[in-house]
């Protein structure tokens, strides 16, 4: 298959740095450019890549670069409808962060522009690349648990504002400013928005969606950020499996500007569990363990040592796939729009006191998919 | 290994060469343990487990590999060395307790000596070891650079149990292990417990999933094996000096020594 001409679009995006590796090293891909936020952004990624062109303006890049197919929109939640308007004039198929955006008509906007240019838009959800995860679901689809009646999921890790700032910004995460709840000096936009992956693993787990939603807030682990970083969700399915999820920054981090060794204060960065409980037993996942361990530089703590990290491996290959025959993406943008939804619905049951009753009626955003995940 | 999966592991190389465009100029075959009759055609390279080639000099079409060089833990363990996150490294502590029939006492020597020089960084130089009944071996060592090592292998797990193993490395600044503290056996990263039944898994290779741990570490050995065919004749040489140390085992049990590498670090 023809490598796929590729770009990055800012490179503020906390999953910046992965990207760099395989964008690199994939034989399905070729490298073309970057253009970046910032000054500050602009010199780390001359420092982490070699021999890939990088611009200040995207207008520029995108001329000097007429060859550019496909982008990973690696930015700022409140610039993604922007790139996009300007990705889908060109022709270029995009592969966008894990929140498109959370204001839904901006969302619908997205649908219509994408699919009106007939593009690719894949939505990085990399923990459907993740081995564990393709356990997991294999197990379900093949009724090792039954009907599943619950599910407890973790989506907890140290909180990255420190290193990308816009994520502790409520304009540029949650796209403007709302406040939790009256009364309430935080606002919108902070672990929430960081952590999609659980509200779309149950959707493919039950093959159900999301009916009853109801999350609070605890008081801040960091006082001084002005978005949420410690909240719990619970809840049910349309087909009555109930569930709690935990998508907090639960985990404390030295305030370090850029990620490296020594991030950690609790040993484990990032963890995604999950306990699912059917009506035949129940199933236990830890999606990144077990790992190696050491108490060495820089900070002689306890600290996981991950060795799962080649989600954007099987990422790569989807989007590549679908570029090229034209198929459409298992995490496209109707598909995610549920998620975000729920995720609104998190944040208007904070505000509200009080669960939140989801209608399960968009068009075109079906539930059930011919996969083999629905029981 | 069976010949069905025998089969998959080819077939999942064969797919792994292809997604990267690597090109073999000569013949393949990946064989398993214990080995297959059918070693491909004539003057086709045999890619083998090493602990599985008894003969310590193999003839060039002949690749023995080292699954476990391969493996994330391993691999992750090693960068944390070379990294120095863990500084100097001082003395290793690794077990591995099999049971018998996948992997038998002169692998599992083999596997941890590999795994002693290549995650501290210096050839084994001196070997005590004392081994009873042919199913358990307690063995000391002493590596180029002055670590000491300490490498427990016993074969007496029941039939069917997956093996259990440890590596820790102590150094003046942290400890690395591949075992999470106040835990004694491997973690899997899924348990079931359904139908009166409990099931493990541990699935860490996408690319390659539904394969079992072995049967990653085995295909991904194989395929750098077949990426860098330059590496070749020292993969032949590192299979001969671990077979020289196994043996420097037995004897060192039998005459109840000490004893020196012969000829010191290679």
């Amino acid at each position: 298959m023809k490598p796929l001409k590729i770009a990055m679009l800012s490179l503020t995006h906390g999953h910046t740095r992965k990207y760099f590796r395989t964008l690199e090293e994939s034989p399905q891909l070729d490298w073309v450019a970057a253009s970046a936020a910032d000054d500050v952004v602009e010199e780390r990624f001359r420092q982490a890549v070699k021999g890939v062109p990088c611009y200040r303006d995207e207008e520029e890049m995108f001329d000097r670069h007429p060859e550019i197919e496909a982008v990973v929109l690696a930015s700022d939640n409140s610039e993604h409808l922007r790139q996009m308007k300007a990705c889908v004039e060109r022709g270029i198929h995009i592969l966008s962060m894990k929140i498109p955006t959370f204001d839904l008509d901006e969302y619908d906007q997205m649908i219509e522009l994408v699919e009106r240019a007939g593009l690719v838009c894949q939505i990085e959800l990399e923990l459907h690349y993740n081995p564990v995860v393709h356990r997991v679901k294999k197990l379900v689809a093949d009724g090792a648990v039954g009907r599943i009646l619950s599910i407890q999921a973790t989506n907890i890790t140290l909180s990255p504002v420190w290193a990308f700032p816009w994520q502790g910004v409520p304009e540029l995460s949650y796209g403007r400013r709302v406040p939790l709840a009256d009364g309430d000096g935080r606002f919108r936009g902070g672990a929430l928005c960081d952590h999609p992956h659980v509200f779309d693993l149950i959707r493919w787990l039950t093959g159900s969606d999301f009916e009853q939603i109801h999350a609070e807030v605890a008081p801040n682990l960091r006082p001084d950020l002005e978005v949420e970083d410690l909240l719990l969700v619970n809840g049910k399915m349309a087909d009555g499996c109930t569930f709690l999820l935990d998508p907090s920054w639960s985990r404390l981090e030295e305030r370090l500007p850029v990620p490296g060794p020594g991030w950690e204060v609790f040993p484990k960065r990032m963890e995604v569990n999950l306990t699912i409980g059917g009506e035949r037993g129940t199933l236990l996942a830890d999606c990144f363990g077990p790992n190696v361990y050491h108490n060495g530089a820089p900070r002689d703590r306890y600290t996981v040592h991950y060795t799962y990290f080649d989600e954007w491996i099987g990422l790569i290959d989807e989007f590549v796939a679908c570029v090229r025959t034209g198929r459409t993406p298992r995490i496209n943008l109707r598909w995610h729009r549920r998620t975000i939804e729920a995720m609104n619905a998190c944040y208007e049951s904070i505000a509200a006191g009080q669960p939140v009753v989801l209608k399960n009626e968009t068009p075109g955003c079906e539930t059930k998919r011919t996969g083999d995940l629905v029981q | 290994m069976s010949p069905a999966a025998l089969a998959n592991v080819n077939e999942a190389l064969e797919r792994l060469l292809r997604k990267y465009e690597v090109s073999v100029d000569r013949p393949w075959r990946l064989l398993g343990e214990p080995q297959p009759s059918d070693r491909g055609p004539a003057g086709a390279l045999q890619l083998v487990p090493g602990w599985a080639e008894a003969e310590a000099d193999l003839p060039e079409t002949t690749v023995p590999l080292r699954p476990w060089r391969a493996e994330r833990r391993f691999l992750e363990l090693r960068r944390l060395v070379e990294d120095e996150t863990i500084v100097p490294v001082l003395m290793c502590r690794f077990a591995c307790l099999t049971d018998g029939e996948s992997f038998s006492l002169d692998a599992a020597l083999y596997r941890e000596f590999d795994l002693v020089a290549w995650l501290a960084g210096a050839p084994i130089t001196r070997v005590y070891a004392t081994i009873t009944a042919g199913r358990a071996a307690n063995v000391v060592l002493r590596l180029a650079n002055d670590v000491l090592c300490s490498v427990e292998v016993a074969t007496t797990l029941p039939p069917g149990t997956p093996m259990q193993d440890r590596h820790e490395l102590i150094a003046r600044r942290g400890v690395a292990s591949d075992r999470v503290v106040d835990t004694q056996v491997t973690q899997s990263s899924v348990y079931v417990w359904s139908d009166g039944e409990t099931r493990q898994f541990t699935d860490t290779d996408a690319e390659l999933f539904g394969l079992s741990p072995l049967e990653v570490s085995l295909v991904r050995s194989a395929y750098q094996a077949l990426s860098k065919p330059e590496h070749h004749g020292e993969m032949r040489r590192q299979h001969a000096r671990l077979r020289q140390l196994v043996a420097l085992a037995y004897e060192s049990d039998r005459r109840q020594q000490r004893l020196d590498v012969p000829g010191g670090p290679p």
